[in-house]
């Protein structure tokens, strides 16, 4: 079956801003369908793309393979495995609400709504992306955008100097939007070049032949090649995932970032960093993962508890869900070092409960901040009372954030830290469920502190509820995190034919 | 689908359509009426339920089971969702639905002055909660119970911060949530290790006895919380800050008994560990003891039920660690009656004089003869009062604890006993006879027949419900003689002497405490044990947790951007290197040359 859906998907919203760039400047809502429309197609693209794989047959699907260098073996080779469905579907929601609640920039929205759209496409690139070097490329056209985006939409605030190293703070303006977008580039291009690295060991060592991920995986490479290979994709590809200690881009980007790129940076870019530690160094390097393994778990717990801890003093909201980020993705690379069916699919589907549960974060922030003008919670307080449907959905993804059951919250991280207690990781665990505990701390906290209390003070007078675009948004990432909590097996299952597919090279006894 | 099955999905999903329908029409929820119409209407079709499902039980129809597959990761299936339709589960949920069915008939009164939105609001919270309950009760295993036992939970925070804008209330509902969240995480790891041990949520698995113990422990430490079991139990008395008809449901008829439940709901596995019974034996006794002492000096009407609630779940937690299901289990309904009754009369009288204090009150039994007949009753029944429910259920657990460790248990829960008496004597004295204590009380009158109503129905079913201990008895296959020992005799006399002391202290407008409370009021008003978590809090986590938040800022993130501050200095420093002058490059060319030269020659 060939349909090239997946090259639909991937390509629609790439198509839209290629229109929207021929788009007069001041066609305003023109410029928001086009994107929209771009949006659209890869939502439902994808919608379909899960419903039809065939479980049963398992493997990859809806093969499409474009010869683009033969004499390297580089291929657009694009396919749907397991995974492909879900976390497509899990992209496709999160840019058509990163859209709608994009739909009151004002500043050059034109090539905002470019760039969007171009980030999106090597997002979706990525999770078909059957041949490593395509692989990397789409990587990059999603990384890179970010720079721009954050530097030129975002927003800035004052980072006093302290400690023992604020030599460099003169420096670099800590805290303004040029610097967060520029730390944020760095740190994520020098894990790109720890993964370029690894993947032409990999190349070389294969044959020099094919980047084909599946000749890659294929071959059996030596021990210790894979030894200092896997750090190197691990951390290449984990700084993009949050991993500790190389989180730091992620709350001053996520503090300076605009309302959708918050969203979709939190939402399905940190996906792609946990998912290239997954798709390209487990799968690629079993022995190299199995030596690695105890670290990667031991960090994924630090990520969780510290994420959590340091979340809960701070003061400024995009900074608390930020920080919230990096503990909930230590979920995902907890839920990959158990090396266990459960583990496995309980980190792919914590990619996408998280996914949503911050889309839906960062947009109800977007909102909040719009309206009062800061994000110091502390100013905050009432606002319940004049945003009643704000503070309802605030509390929803507060909800599946600390692990409530009936929303998708709740599947991954049980899921997850049950695979870990049962093969035998007893400290993880505790620190999971620690850090989960340490959520409700301070999620609640916020809820207080923004939405509860007597009505908002006098300072404030520009609140008001969500509007008609926005309610989309809000809708549709709010649905999405209870029905997966409510009947998890709509993802869960596909994801468990993908986990047992890859799971099979690095734990032989795991058969279909 | 069987008969059973049918009936257990109407009881679950009657509340879930309610609920539903009015979170996604919000025009419907904000016009107030409609949603408390649907809300009912809900908890109708769920109470009938309840009811044939518990008259098909008591004719000894088959207990059934329906589940489907929920968790699915390799070739094995995790968890599993449904219902189970067996006698616990059937009584429980006719409990369940006929207390939330009087509150919520008892809600139009009592919340009849709240803005339509919130009204609506409030009735979509009741329809959300019975849900949860409803999932919690008729759970098929543990995982799903333990989902039911956290939505509750949360229906918990959101009813208790009704009154949102009220700081007090919105911190109570935190408190409350983080306390049974805290302690919920012992049912999450029980689960882990029944997990691993067994590979399923079962609760009637066979365990080893160490595993049986950590798995019952740590069961038992999320029933501390949920139960408001010493020392966890400071969130109950606060919670008191929600609606009075919510106090009546959550905070003492049903929510607050979830643990109790899951520890009769999973007994084949408390039974495999005498060292747990005889830790929920002395957490039961000592809290009854505690919480009761507790209640003596407070002066909100209902935070003296509040403290009276943390006190009986002692009773039922020690009858459990006795080894009494049924003592447990039948004191657990009795006091969902009588509980709920004291609360909605309290709401009454509450809703009167518009006030929570026992001070403002005084003589609104001659003004207001339902609700102080309905306070009366609930109060004998609470103390356990012969032919009153609550004497035959309480008979039921001083009997199971009696031999127990000494006979140290059976004493406390005698003492408790007692002091329940004189508690509620007390309230009721100063309360409800004597003279109005102002304007207020001398012109409080009796509020409609929906405030009415469920007043009279559960005043029947606490003065009659001992009528149940045979047919409950049966229904979980227990041999039951109502026998007159010295034990039924004494408690029946310390509750009587209770009454009878709180009356002659209390009696002819005598307000103030005697001296021997001053001391005990002294104790309460120091909130040792908030003042402890207090500090565990503020001292300890907020201090970590700002640290960590300086290191992550300042070190860790202060090194990456020193490392980008050394990259650019040393360009800058190695800037002087480029001159511009071409003699400095031949130079260095020459050098260069030079050097490869000796290289050469040297290999």
């Amino acid at each position: 079956m060939n349909d090239h859906l997946l090259s639909l998907i991937v390509a629609a919203p790439a198509l839209a801003a290629l229109v929207v760039m021929f788009l007069p400047d001041g066609a305003r809502q023109a410029i928001r369908w086009v994107s929209l429309l771009g949006a659209s197609v890869s939502l439902l693209g994808s919608i379909y793309a899960l419903a039809t794989y065939d479980s049963a047959r398992a493997g990859l699907q809806r093969v499409e393979d474009y010869p683009i260098v033969p004499s390297m073996g580089v291929h657009l080779r694009l396919a749907q495995d397991g995974w492909g469905g879900p976390l497509l579907l899990l992209t496709g929601v999160i840019i058509f609400a990163g859209v709608l609640a994009s739909w009151t920039v004002s500043k050059r929205d034109k090539e905002y709504f470019v760039l969007l759209l171009v980030l999106v496409s090597g997002v979706l690139g990525v999770f078909v992306s059957q041949d490593l070097l395509i692989f990397f490329l789409f990587y990059e056209v999603a990384v890179l955008p970010m720079y721009l985006l954050i530097g030129i939409w975002g927003a800035s605030h004052a980072v006093p100097a302290k400690g023992p190293f604020q030599a460099a703070w003169k420096a670099f303006a800590v805290g303004d939007k040029q610097y967060a977008a520029m730390k944020l580039t760095l740190m994520l291009l020098v894990g790109s070049a720890a993964i370029m690295a690894a993947i032409f060991v990999l190349y070389l060592q294969a044959g020099a032949t094919s980047f084909d991920l599946a000749h890659l995986a294929a071959t059996s490479y030596d021990r210790d090649t894979q030894i200092i290979v896997f750090p190197l994709i691990w951390l290449g590809f984990g700084t993009l995932a949050g991993v500790f200690p190389f989180h730091t881009w992620s709350p001053d980007g996520h503090a300076s970032a605009p309302t959708a790129v918050s969203m979709l940076h939190a939402g399905v870019l940190m996906k792609l960093g946990a998912f290239g530690v997954m798709r390209v160094g487990m799968v690629l390097l079993p022995e190299g993962t199995h030596f690695w393994v105890p670290v990667v778990g031991a960090v994924a717990a630090v990520n969780i508890l510290y994420g959590a801890l340091c979340a809960m003093s701070q003061t400024d909201l995009k900074y608390i869900v930020a920080y919230s980020s990096v503990s909930h993705m230590g979920v995902v690379m907890l839920g990959a070092a158990t090396l266990t069916p459960a583990g496995w699919d309980g980190a792919v589907f914590q990619m996408v409960a998280h996914g949503i549960m911050t889309g839906l974060f960062f947009a109800l922030v977007g909102i909040v901040y719009e309206r009062a003008h800061t994000r110091a919670i502390a100013k905050m307080g009432g606002f319940a009372t004049v945003m009643p449907g704000v503070a309802v959905f605030f509390t929803l993804a507060c909800l599946s954030s600390l692990g409530l059951p009936g929303t998708a919250g709740f599947v991954s991280e049980f899921v997850v830290f049950l695979a870990a207690w049962r093969s035998g990781h007893l400290i993880w665990t505790i620190a999971g469920v620690l850090g989960a505990f340490i959520t409700a701390i301070y999620v609640l906290r916020a809820t207080r502190a923004i939405f509860w209390g007597p009505g908002p003070s006098d300072d404030f007078h520009e609140l008001s509820d969500a509007r008609r675009t926005e309610w989309g948004a809000l809708i549709i990432l709010g649905t999405s995190l209870v029905a997966l909590g409510v009947w998890p097996r709509l993802l869960l299952d596909p994801i468990d034919v993908g986990t047992l597919t890859h799971l099979a090279r690095l734990v032989p006894g795991v058969v279909r | 689908m069987t008969r059973p099955i049918v009936l257990a999905l109407v009881g679950l999903f009657a509340p879930a359509a309610a609920a539903l329908l009015l979170a996604v029409a919000p025009a419907l929820r904000r016009r107030g009426t409609p949603a408390a119409a649907l809300t009912i209407l809900g908890s109708v079709a769920s109470f009938g339920a309840a009811l044939l499902l518990l008259a098909d039980r008591l004719h000894g129809g088959p207990a059934a089971l329906a589940t489907v597959p929920w968790l699915r990761s390799g070739d094995s299936v995790i968890a599993e969702i449904g219902v189970c339709a067996d006698g616990v589960s059937a009584s429980m949920l006719v409990v369940v639905t006929l207390v939330a069915l009087c509150v919520q008939v008892f809600s139009l009164g009592y919340m009849h002055d709240e803005q339509p939105p919130s009204f609506g609001r409030y009735f979509t919270y009741h329809a959300l909660f019975l849900f949860s309950m409803n999932v919690l009760v008729l759970a098929p295993n543990l995982l799903q119970l333990f989902g039911g036992w956290e939505l509750v939970g949360v229906t918990s925070y959101l009813l208790i911060g009704f009154y949102f804008r009220k700081p007090s209330a919105a911190r109570a509902a935190v408190k409350a949530f983080w306390v049974t969240k805290f302690a919920d995480m012992g049912l999450l790891f029980g689960l882990f290790v029944l997990f691993a041990a067994t590979g399923s949520f079962r609760w009637d698995a066979h365990l080893a006895p160490a595993v049986a113990t950590a798995v019952t422990l740590l069961f038992f430490l999320a029933v501390v919380g949920k139960s408001a079991q010493f020392p966890l139990h400071v969130w109950l008395p606060d919670a008191m800050e929600g609606p009075t008809p919510v106090s009546a449901l959550l905070h003492a008829a049903t929510m607050v008994a979830a643990g109790v439940f899951l520890i009769v709901r999973a007994n084949p596995l408390f039974e495999q560990s005498e060292t747990t019974r005889n830790v929920m034996l002395i957490v039961g006794a000592g809290t009854a003891l505690f919480a009761a002492c507790l209640a003596l000096v407070q002066s909100d009407i209902k935070k003296v039920l509040a403290y009276s609630t943390c006190s009986q779940l002692g009773y039922m937690v020690a009858a459990l660690g006795a080894g009494s299901m049924m003592g447990g289990f039948f004191h657990l309904t009795t006091h969902a009656f009588f509980k709920a009754l004291l609360f909605l009369a309290a709401g009454s009288a509450i809703h009167a004089v518009h006030s929570n204090e026992i001070d403002d009150m005084g003589g609104l039994a001659k003004r207001m003869p339902w609700t102080g007949a309905a306070f009366v009753i609930g109060a004998l029944a609470l103390a356990g009062i012969p032919g009153f429910s609550g004497f035959f259920s309480k008979d039921l657990v001083l009997e199971a604890v009696e031999h127990r460790l000494g006979h140290v248990p059976w004493i406390a829960l005698l003492g408790t006993a007692f002091l329940t008496a004189f508690y509620m004597g007390r309230v009721v004295v100063v309360a409800f006879f004597g003279a109005p204590s102002g304007e207020k009380a001398a012109h409080a009158h009796e509020a409609g027949w929906s405030m009415r109503g469920p007043l009279v129905v559960l005043a029947a079913l606490s003065l009659l419900g001992g009528a149940f201990t045979a047919p409950f008895a049966r229904l979980h296959g227990e041999p039951y003689a109502l026998h007159l020992g010295v034990g039924p005799v004494l408690a029946a006399a310390l509750a009587l002497g209770g009454f009878a002391l709180a009356y002659r202290v209390y009696g002819a407008d005598r307000r103030a405490a005697p001296a021997v409370l001053e001391g005990l009021s002294k104790v309460a008003r120091s909130r040792a044990v908030n003042r402890f978590y207090e500090f565990g809090f503020h001292r300890v986590a907020l201090v970590v947790s700002s640290g960590l938040a300086w290191t992550d800022r300042y070190l860790v993130d202060g090194l990456i951007n020193m490392i980008g501050y050394e990259t650019l200095e040393g360009g800058r420093r190695a800037r002087p290197l480029q001159t511009g002058l071409a003699p400095d490059y031949v130079l260095a060319v020459v050098l260069g040359v030079v050097g490869l030269a000796a290289w050469a020659v040297a290999q």
